[in-house]
């Protein structure tokens, strides 16, 4: 980042004085251009010592996915972005057959039952209750007075969200793929935590008169960056990233203008 | 030392052996084996069943819930529950298939061949739950039946004949057979339960069940409005008795009728595939789509056909909106339901579209994102629409019930008392397969999830 050609050095106007074309020992003051010496460069030293780069929503050790980072000024948005409140798609997985500890495969195991009576119908029903009751919830968080004409008209948009801190909630659950004991869910959530949605994943084992434990947790979109903008461990490098930023910096922009205003 | 250093030696086995080596945690291929070893627990089989419930809500003073501890409570330092805000389940000894909710009093109906086919709670003054004697006088009756108490019919063959669907009003009730006919009970004052209005007749005690077999075919759906009864039998006719002051009987007067009698005006001819009515005024469904009303129309239940506030003979109402499935009737209110799974409302009071909307005498449709549908789920829509006095409720095809109207006593369910405006989900634990809705409470048939 340092070795990227500078700005160019501020230019002030002196007077200098010279020797007057006249001839003799007459100084003339003549106005000429002179690069100021406090922006040299070897005054100045190297532009960018230390970079601040903050960080998006959490994504915690066992879970994969996209995580957003804000660089520099960047950090200003990332509040921003927090207060826009907009939903987190995961891709989880879950194989039923298991109850661990702390609801994934690696923890300690607690129970083994059956789960040959788990049809895809089943687990379809049960989602859909988990969709109504977070639905519910979605509108009793988000502080509107149900009595009113707005409330009604924000309902019927599907708008109404919670605007500040309520506890997690799921906007919807559908199922991906489901082959017995493993099966994929896709879940679009709003101020959840990864340690929730596995604990989501073993309650619908429980729902379903078995047991469930999650065997991953990859976040695919987090607000208005997807998995495409995402770099991978090999992208880590300054082209990837500025071209990144730039890509992204309209969608931000736009997402932010139309929630905050 | 040499001696020291053999005394120590020999001092060391001893301790090795109290102290054995600190516990480690366990590796992975021991945790393996333990997992592996682990009993397996089944808690349903392939071949379990989905259960069937029974789920309670409303205003429980008068018993209507079935719960004798929410009047009663078992321990003398509880306080009685007034009010059930939320679905609470109700054990029942059999299946049940059929559920009326009346003015303070519920039925709860099986299809079963046994000889108790029938169970009524709540207000009994004037036996609309039949004769339910007294445990402490047997002589008296109880005036309130707090728990679900079988209804003694007189059938001829008991352990043959099934019971098809039931109905509540405001102080009487109906029960129809599969083949003896319709069976009622209760107040008689205005000829509704289909026998001739006997004056001063006393209705609470009475042991008096009236049975109603003079049709032109076999009766399919018997309804109850507030004092006066339908019936609508296999041909698609429709018969009325009953107090016809705002013409609900239809039947081209305002006088009231004590015996079945068939109606005619628009619908003569047509074949009727569903009545519905609950207060004063009265819907019927064709089978082409077609729907019509007569009746009370104090609050535009018809005004898109008349100006006059009470409509005697059966009018076709002329709406656009599509070929309708199904229609309910509420006090001030009214609900249908067409092919594609949209809901219209119009009439008077709280119709579901916002604070705005007090009434209307044209539908207007209540968006279906309302109901769950979105991008997510578009094949979401509603198949049943319920109707009690002041609310009404709307069942969708994944077995969501959600309801809107005036929460009357907490007949709602959403757990609050304020009235909602627009459809609200009530939690279930259950997929709800039909709701009946009374006046303050309202009574589902839940199937368990798995």
């Amino acid at each position: 980042l340092n070795a990227a050609p500078r700005r160019p050095p501020r230019q002030q106007i002196r007077f200098l004085p010279t020797p007057a074309p006249g001839g003799g020992g007459a100084v003339e003051l003549v106005p000429t251009r002179v690069p100021v010496l406090a922006d040299h460069p070897l005054v100045r030293g190297p532009r960018f010592k230390r970079l601040k780069v903050g960080a998006g929503h959490r994504l915690d050790v066992k879970s994969s996915g996209v995580f957003v980072l804000g660089v520099g000024h960047g950090n200003k948005l990332l509040t921003d972005l927090y207060n826009c409140h907009m939903t987190k798609v995961y891709t989880v997985g879950g194989r039923f057959g298991k109850a661990t500890e702390d609801f994934s495969d690696t923890g300690k195991l607690v129970e083994k039952t059956t789960f040959d009576h788990i049809t895809r119908e089943k687990l379809e029903r049960i989602l859909a209750v988990i969709q109504g009751t977070n639905h519910k919830a979605l509108l009793m968080y988000s502080n509107i007075d149900m009595k009113t004409q707005e409330a009604y008209e924000l309902a019927v948009k599907g708008l109404i969200r919670p605007m500040e801190k309520s506890p997690p909630i799921i906007t919807g659950v559908r199922c991906l793929q489901f082959a017995l004991p493993e099966f994929q869910l896709e879940i679009h959530c709003l101020h959840e935590t990864q340690q929730y949605l596995r604990k989501v994943v073993h309650e619908i084992g429980l729902e379903l008169k078995s047991s469930a434990v999650c065997t991953r947790v990859r976040r695919t979109r987090d607000g208005v960056f997807t998995l495409d903008d995402a770099l991978p461990r090999t992208q880590w490098d300054l082209r990837s990233i500025q071209d990144a930023i730039r890509n992204c910096r309209l969608r931000v922009e736009t997402e932010l203008e139309r929630t905050l205003g | 030392m040499a001696a020291a250093l053999g005394a120590v030696g020999r001092a060391r086995p001893l301790l090795r052996r109290a102290l054995s080596g600190a516990a480690r945690p366990p590796s992975t291929h021991e945790l393996r084996e333990a997992e592996e070893a682990a009993p397996v627990f089944q808690y349903a089989g392939k071949a379990a069943r989905r259960k069937d419930r029974v789920f309670v809500w409303g205003f429980s003073h008068s018993g209507a819930l079935g719960v004798p501890s929410f009047v009663k409570p078992d321990a003398g330092w509880k306080k009685p529950r007034r009010i059930q805000p939320t679905p609470y389940r109700l054990e029942t000894e059999e299946k049940i298939s059929s559920v009326a909710c009346g003015y303070g009093f519920t039925l709860l109906a099986s299809d079963t061949t046994d000889i108790t086919k029938v169970w009524g709670m709540g207000l009994n003054k004037d036996s609309q739950l039949g004769f339910q004697r007294s445990r402490r006088d047997q002589t008296k009756g109880y005036e309130y039946v707090l728990e679900p108490s079988p209804i003694p019919l007189p059938l001829e063959k008991p352990q043959q004949t099934r019971i098809l669907q039931v109905s509540c009003g405001r102080a009487h009730s109906l029960i129809l057979t599969d083949s003896e006919g319709v069976f009622t009970m209760g107040n008689n004052s205005f000829g509704q339960c289909g026998r001739k209005v006997i004056e001063d007749e006393i209705y609470s005690e009475s042991h008096l069940i009236h049975q109603l077999k003079e049709f032109d075919s076999r009766v399919v759906q018997v309804v109850c409005g507030q004092d006066h009864s339908l019936f609508r039998t296999k041909k698609g006719a429709v018969y009325a008795c009953g107090w016809g002051a705002d013409g609900q009987t239809g039947l081209g007067h305002y006088n009231t009728t004590s015996v079945p009698t068939k109606l005619h005006g628009d619908i003569a001819g047509v074949n009727i595939i569903q009545v519905s009515s609950y207060g004063d005024c009265c819907l019927a469904v064709s089978d082409e789509g077609d729907v019509f009303g007569w009746g009370n129309s104090e609050y535009l239940q018809l005004a898109s056909v008349t100006e006059t506030t009470q409509v005697n003979v059966p009018r076709h109402l002329p709406f656009k909106i599509g070929k309708i499935k199904e229609a309910a009737c509420g006090g001030t209110g009214n609900v249908v339901l067409t092919e594609e799974g949209n809901v219209f409302v119009w009439g008077y009071g709280i119709l579901g579209k916002g604070p705005n909307l007090i009434e209307t005498a044209v539908p207007e449709m209540i968006p279906p994102s309302l109901f769950g549908w979105s991008d997510f789920n578009p094949d979401i829509h509603v198949a049943h629409v319920r109707c009690g006095l002041s609310q009404f409720a709307a069942l969708t095809n994944r077995g969501e019930l959600f309801v809107w109207g005036k929460n009357l006593r907490g007949c709602l369910g959403t757990g609050r008392m304020e009235d909602q405006y627009f459809p609200w989900r009530v939690t279930v634990p259950g997929e709800v397969v039909d709701v009946a809705c009374g006046v303050d409470h309202m009574v589902s048939m839940v199937k368990s999830f798995i």
